[in-house]
């Protein structure tokens, strides 16, 4: 009897905790705290993150906080930033690197400290990385140096204008683009120089380019300023036609240079998926709904010539909307 | 204790568990069911609702967009004079239009009156007004989404409606290119549930504006427009998700609402399952109590009346039990085994008297049989001596034998007094004495503060003629036969020894075990049994005997004043 009540008691505390159990996930709540650390809050591609990541933010009522240091090269100012959010309180970074190597130590001590780390874009050498989101950029590479190639001369030479060398983006850019332009006994040549990320010094890279090989007839940019660069490069000095240029990324610039034969091609990656997949990553992490994966998930990638560019598809690779 | 079979109450509480848990799990799939149902419906209700709701703002909007274009081609119908300053006016207070521009009747770009910048020279492409389609534009015509190709560095989306002209001159076409700002303030916070939206997407399956446009358009997000483009107002349910559309007004566009079954209706049946389980742990919980108050009032009775059985099993006599119990049954169920215990107790006692008062009448008939061998020796022992003239030594032994018989009946009594059963042992050795021609003496030593208690009679009789017959009888030199009484403690002892042969021990077992062989008379085993019978296992003869030395019978009994057969009866 004593012990048929105890059972008893015991069942009906169990039962109880059981249901509160219940009450208490149903219920979870508290907004989750994301920092959002990438290369550049200037250039179109960035403020389409953002965009991206603004919209996952309501859809998915998060605290975002987002920063980018001044230049693309300043990898100290990102690691302080990954540093001030590991002091304020991130439970996950979202963080594109500028460099593979010298951001992986701050990552890897954020990492530590228990912040989820979903790397956007650009990989950083760590093995403490929960996601990584972005372009596939040695498939993009070849992309473009399929692009390059789409062409009916029967002699291509290509000067390539690339970012720093210590990024990885544009070193795979790079890498499949030369694998592809290899494999065509049409290209007679290809160099490479490689500038900081910004418009001017792709305009200067690009002319350096055409002033030590007058043979160029292909300019390639590899990021957005770069593209920038390059096709002012060829507008302003009447080389339009004469000199065609392929671009990596878009941004409205690009587009009109496309509209006046400048561009004959523009690789448009996605930054709104990889902003809007960045935080919904990292939210579905700090919820326990995914688990951490080596897998690249990656965005799409499309490529924009003169001809689709105003196709629906064409429209919606290329202008972001509202 | 390990006992086979189940408890009353564990019964009980399986059963009123069982039931419960049964009644809940029906009233549980009964209730989700039919909540289902209504909850769809409800959703669907809602759905249609809050479409029909946007279908009437959006309506508006539209409605008030065709006055506009009535106005605007009223303006360009006046003449090119006034122009610049009603579009700039007209252009301020709408900043939802991007651009009104003319088209001549080869679709060739006239006028375009903006704010968004100038015309870009060049203009290979227009999306405002494609000439190719010119043949669709001549009964008013709405874009699909696109982006404005007019200016430089500037590529806004929007939705393009084209009027043609009647009265202009040069101009035949109207186009006025309108961002979704408008329609996303309608559009963007309207919620169906807590997932649900709206969108606007036009009879070709184009989206013409969607909360989340850039998510669809990033391939984040799809949204299955070829299927719902086959829909006709209403509503329709699948895949756990609920579609309401409505048409409007231009028959070109229409609103669709996209909610959620699952989120809408599971939240509400997780939280009727909550109630559910709460009520059904109370339920359970009640029930709990109520077999707990059963097992009290019935099984714990009931099992401790059959501790009382077992109790009773193992020793009946000393039994004693009062009726207990709350439920009427269990109290009549203990009420009886009280009265069976009582009778059964009654029944015991009495098969117990019975059987000793059958021993004391065997007994009884037993002493009043007189050993006819020893009557007969004696009457010729006395005939004998009257023959011989020894008529002083024949009265003596008349009278001994007279007093034998006295004693021996006693007027029917069991107990006599020490004193008589000396006498009747003095007369019986009297006789004994003259058969045997004096082969042995005996003496007593009788304590006198014993012979007034009582014994049993007959008791010392057996024991001698043991003594004469296996000891003396065939000694060759005298035998002796003390007789002793004395008090020891509570107890009355009797001691008979003979210095005779003497028994060993299978003697000594077949006198204290068996019924003498000739049926007559008491023999030692008698004597024995009726002094345990009257007066308990404690008390009785033992007998020491050392073979050619002689034999020591001990008799045992206790110190009795007055005659207790009565006392008993």
């Amino acid at each position: 009897m004593r012990r048929n009540r105890k059972n008893t008691i015991l069942a009906a505390v169990l039962l109880i905790a059981l249901l509160l159990s219940g009450c208490r996930t149903a219920s979870a709540g508290g907004q989750h705290r994301i920092w959002f650390v990438v290369k550049s809050t200037e250039t179109e591609f960035w403020k389409s993150v953002f965009a991206g990541a603004n919209a996952a933010r309501a859809e998915y009522n998060v605290e975002l906080v987002l920063v980018g240091p001044e230049t693309e090269e300043d990898y100290e100012a990102q690691n302080r930033m990954i540093a001030q959010a590991s002091e304020e309180g991130a439970e996950a970074i979202v963080f594109s690197a500028i460099s593979y190597t010298e951001n992986a130590a701050a990552i890897d001590a954020a990492a530590r400290a228990g912040i989820k780390i979903v790397v956007i874009d650009s990989d950083v050498d760590s093995d403490l990385v929960d996601v990584r989101i972005g372009t596939d950029n040695i498939q993009a590479g070849r992309m473009t140096g399929a692009a390059v190639l789409d062409t009916d001369a029967d002699t291509i030479s290509v000067g390539i204008v690339n970012f720093a060398l210590g990024s990885r983006n544009g070193q795979e850019r790079e890498q499949g683009l030369r694998e592809v332009l290899e494999s065509d006994p049409r290209v007679q040549g290809i160099v490479t120089v490689n500038v900081a990320a910004t418009q001017e010094a792709g305009k200067d890279g690009a002319l350096q380019l055409l002033a030590a090989h007058p043979e160029i007839d292909t300019l390639v940019g590899l990021n957005e300023p770069l593209a920038v660069g390059t096709g002012l490069a060829v507008a302003e000095n009447g080389l339009t036609g004469r000199v065609r240029v392929v671009g990596f990324d878009t941004n409205v610039q690009c587009v009109d240079m496309m509209r006046e034969g400048v561009f004959s091609a523009l690789i448009a990656q996605n930054p709104y998926a990889m902003g809007y997949l960045g935080v919904e990553y990292a939210f579905s992490l700090l919820e326990g709904k995914t688990a951490g994966s080596s897998e690249w998930v990656d965005t799409s990638t499309t490529i924009v010539t003169p001809e689709n560019m105003f196709t629906p598809e064409g429209q919606k690779a290329l202008f972001p909307f509202g | 204790m390990k006992r086979k079979g189940i408890s009353i109450s564990t019964v009980l509480m399986i059963m009123l568990v069982g039931t419960v848990v049964a009644v809940l799990l029906s009233a549980m799939l009964l209730f989700y069911g039919s909540y289902q149902r209504m909850m769809v419906q409800n959703s669907v209700t809602n759905s249609i609702r809050t479409v029909n709701q946007v279908s009437i703002t959006v309506n508006d909007y539209l409605r008030e967009t065709d006055k506009i274009m009535g106005i605007i081609q009223e303006a360009l119908e006046d003449g090119e004079e006034n122009r610049e300053e009603f579009f700039d006016v007209f252009l301020r207070i709408r900043p939802d239009v991007i651009a009104v521009s003319t088209y001549d009747e080869a679709g060739d770009l006239l006028h375009c009156y903006s704010t968004r910048g100038e015309v870009r020279a060049a203009l290979k492409e227009n999306l405002s007004f494609q000439k190719d389609r010119i043949g669709e534009y001549a009964e008013g015509y709405i874009s699909a989404p696109h982006v404005v190709t007019l200016f430089e560095g500037a590529y806004p989306w929007a939705v393009t409606i084209i009027t043609p002209i009647e009265g202009g001159e040069r101009e035949r076409w109207a186009a006025l290119d309108i961002s979704c700002t408008n329609i996303s303030s309608y559009i963007n916070d309207i919620g169906i549930g807590s997932r649900g939206y709206c969108f606007l997407m036009d009879m070709a399956g184009n989206i013409v504006y969607h909360p989340q446009q850039q998510l669809l358009y990033s391939s984040l997000k799809q949204e299955n427009t070829e299927r719902i483009a086959e829909l006709t107002d209403g509503s329709l349910v699948e895949n756990n998700t609920i579609y309401a559309v409505q048409g409007l007004q231009n028959d070109r566009w229409k609103v669709v609402g996209v909610s959620f079954v699952q989120e809408s209706i599971s939240e509400s049946l997780l939280e009727m399952g909550r109630i559910l389980v709460l009520s059904g742990i109370l339920i359970l919980l009640a029930a709990m109590l109520v077999a707990a108050a059963l097992s009290r009032a019935l099984s714990r009775p009931i099992r401790e009346l059959a501790s009382q059985m077992e109790a009773f099993e193992r020793n009946a006599e000393e039994f004693t039990y009062t009726p207990d119990g709350r439920a009427r049954e269990v109290l009549v169920l203990s009420e009886s085994f009280s009265h069976m215990v009582l009778r059964l107790q009654d029944l015991m006692e009495r098969v117990r008297d019975e059987q000793i008062n059958l021993r004391k009448t065997e007994l009884k008939a037993l002493q009043a049989q007189i050993n006819p061998h020893f009557l007969y020796n004696t009457l010729d022992s006395i005939s004998w001596m009257c023959e011989q003239g020894r008529n002083k030594e024949a009265v003596r032994m008349v009278n001994a034998l007279a007093r034998l018989f006295r004693i021996s009946i006693s007027r029917g009594h069991e107990l006599i007094p020490v004193r008589s059963e000396l006498q009747h042992a003095e007369s019986y050795l009297q006789i004994q004495s003259y058969r045997y021609r004096n082969q042995f003496t005996y003496s007593f030593e009788a304590d006198e503060r014993c012979l007034d208690y009582l014994c049993n009679k007959i008791t010392l009789q057996p024991i001698i003629e043991n003594a004469i017959y296996h000891g003396i009888n065939g000694l060759v030199e005298d035998g002796r036969i003390l007789v002793t009484v004395r008090e020891d403690g509570e107890d009355i002892v009797m001691t008979v020894e003979d210095n005779g042969s003497g028994m060993d021990a299978a003697q000594i077992e077949a006198v204290m075990n068996k019924e003498r062989s000739d049926h007559a008379g008491i023999g030692i085993k008698n004597v024995n049994d009726r002094l345990k019978i009257y007066f308990g296992p404690a008390y009785g003869i033992t007998i020491d005997s050392v073979p050619d030395e002689g034999t020591r019978v001990v008799i045992r009994m206790p110190k009795v004043r007055e005659e207790r057969e009565n006392a008993q009866e």
